[in-house]
């Protein structure tokens, strides 16, 4: 078995790891990192459970090699809450209800920091454009964009008050 | 879990020909190859990743058009302006791959090579006559898109070739295109049908038009007897259902758990119509209004129940 070094960064922390040439970034995230907020749904890149961001932009971590990763930066559902304090995003996913068995959450997160960093202002068509890719098999996915919409509301809220969420949420997905 | 495999990431293209050439399974996106591993129906001992190779990289639009590395993403083409305003189907096509997180992986170069006939970048690249570049060690070779499939998941291509750039002539001011994807759900899904038209409109007359099939036949295919029937032919409703007719009598779908092939038949037809009233409409506009949607015309036979209905039901549309 062939094995490959990559330096990631994930999350924001640096990781030096040897990883087997097979290894998909989803397998690597949770079983070498224990971050098992990415769930591996179909394995066909269908479900959207594996959503994570590489350098800004949403992807399928079970359709990814982790060994293509060196010199990459991750972000996964883990990174999103700073200092203790749940992303806008989080916050509103909870307030709206947009969340009952909670597999697709994660995903479905990552999508939607992906959707606010290209439309911060998005449309309920936009939303539900640009995470299509996103299965969701009991909430419904009305409260999955009321969430979107007012984690929106919060972000706009909290820059008028030049609280640092704003700041979050740039950090959150910028393109390196 | 994916098979075990050595992993080959080279930079220099010569090397990565000859990996190819002696078995190396090329991988871009990865999103046809990896999902066949994960499903046991591709155990290449050996992967080759291209992502590396400059060859296969970057994309330009000038004034003889785009050129577009094999690594071009269906996302970098959805989200790119000059698309929209001249290339109308491709965006169509391109932003209707699977979803945000596929496209931002899977390549064009991956579509034609993986040789589905549902392939959603074919048609609009068909349409828009585009030629691709193969290369070796030896040089490298232009050919038409539509003369480089040669049957099923065939194409003129050697085992130490890649497939390495796609060009795509800048269409004139009086040009207009569209794809249109018939699907059970809205995202997702393969194209169940599709069809491509482009034309080039002159005082009211086809003075240019391609027309492509996806899903009717063992490749993405262009019908060109239908184009035949409208070249030089004044714009109308008469003209146009013609067309569809004879794309209909063109097409070889095939019935599968997706759609009987009478099915899928009839769609040709209606589809046909749709996209040519499309593109005919995109054609009269100015380039700075072309990247703007155009609602759909319905041809009244569409609800597939009704009988169609006769040409002097049908109103002109110009
Ligand atoms: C969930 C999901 C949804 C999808 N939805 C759609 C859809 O709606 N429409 C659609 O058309 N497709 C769809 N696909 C299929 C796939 O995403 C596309 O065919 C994509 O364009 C393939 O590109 P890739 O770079 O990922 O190809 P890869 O998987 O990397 O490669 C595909 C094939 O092409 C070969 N290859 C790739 N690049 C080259 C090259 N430069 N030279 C020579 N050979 C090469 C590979 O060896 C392989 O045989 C979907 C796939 C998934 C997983």
């Amino acid at each position: 078995m062939q094995y490959v070094e990559i330096n990631v960064t994930v999350n924001g922390e640096l990781y030096n790891k040897t990883v087997p040439a097979n290894k998909t970034l989803l397998r690597f995230l949770r079983e070498d990192l224990f971050l098992n907020g990415v769930k591996e749904g179909c394995n066909e890149g269908e479900c959207g459970a594996f959503t994570v961001l590489v350098d800004g932009e949403p992807m399928n971590s079970c359709l990814v090699l982790a060994a293509e990763l060196n010199g990459r930066e991750v972000l996964t559902v883990e990174g999103l809450a700073q200092d203790g304090r749940l992303h806008p995003l989080q916050e509103a996913f909870i307030e709206a209800g947009a969340i009952q068995c909670g597999y697709c959450t994660p995903g479905m997160l990552m999508s939607a920091v992906a959707l606010l960093n290209r439309y911060p202002h998005p449309t309920r068509a936009q939303i539900r454009k640009e995470m299509e890719g996103n299965i969701c098999r009991c909430t419904g996915y009305t409260r999955i964009a009321d969430a979107v919409l007012l984690a929106v509301e919060k972000m706009d809220t909290a820059e008028k008050n030049q609280s640092p969420q704003r700041n979050q949420k740039v950090l959150a997905g910028t393109k390196k | 879990m994916l098979p075990k495999f050595d992993l080959y990431m080279p930079e220099d293209f010569v090397e990565a020909c000859a990996l190819k050439a002696d078995g190396a399974k090329p991988v871009a996106g990865g999103t046809d190859v990896f999902v066949n591993m994960h499903g046991g129906k591709d155990k290449s001992a050996r992967v080759l990743d291209i992502k590396r190779l400059k060859e296969l990289q970057g994309q330009r639009f000038s004034e003889s058009g785009l050129d577009l590395g094999a690594l071009t993403t269906h996302r970098e083409i959805e989200v790119w302006d000059e698309i929209r305003s001249r290339y109308y189907a491709m965006f169509q096509g391109c932003s209707q791959v699977g979803s945000v997180q596929i496209r931002h992986r899977a390549t064009l170069g991956g579509n034609i090579m993986n040789g589905a006939p549902s392939a959603d970048s074919i048609g609009p690249l068909l349409v828009h006559d585009a030629v691709v570049t193969v290369a070796g060690p030896d040089g490298e070779r232009e050919i038409p898109l539509d003369k480089f499939y040669t049957g099923f998941k065939k194409f003129d291509i050697q085992p130490d070739e890649l497939l390495t750039r796609l060009h795509v002539p800048l269409p004139p001011d009086n040009a207009g295109s569209a794809y249109y994807k018939y699907m059970r759900r809205n995202a997702m899904d393969l194209a169940l049908m599709g069809v491509s038209a482009y034309v080039e409109i002159e005082d009211q007359h086809f003075t240019s038009v391609r027309i492509a099939l996806t899903t009717s036949g063992p490749t993405p295919m262009r019908s060109y007897s239908a184009e035949q029937v409208l070249l030089g032919q004044p714009v109308s409703d008469e003209i146009i259902v013609q067309a569809a007719e004879t794309v209909e009598r063109e097409g070889k779908p095939r019935s599968s758990w997706r759609s009987s092939a009478e099915f899928r038949t009839r769609l040709l037809h209606d589809i046909t119509i749709i996209v040519l009233h499309e593109a005919v409409q995109r054609a009269l506009k100015p380039v700075a209004l072309k990247a703007e949607a155009i609602p759909m015309r319905q041809y009244p036979g569409l609800d597939g129940l009704k009988p169609r209905p006769k040409m002097e039901d049908v109103s002109c549309s110009m």
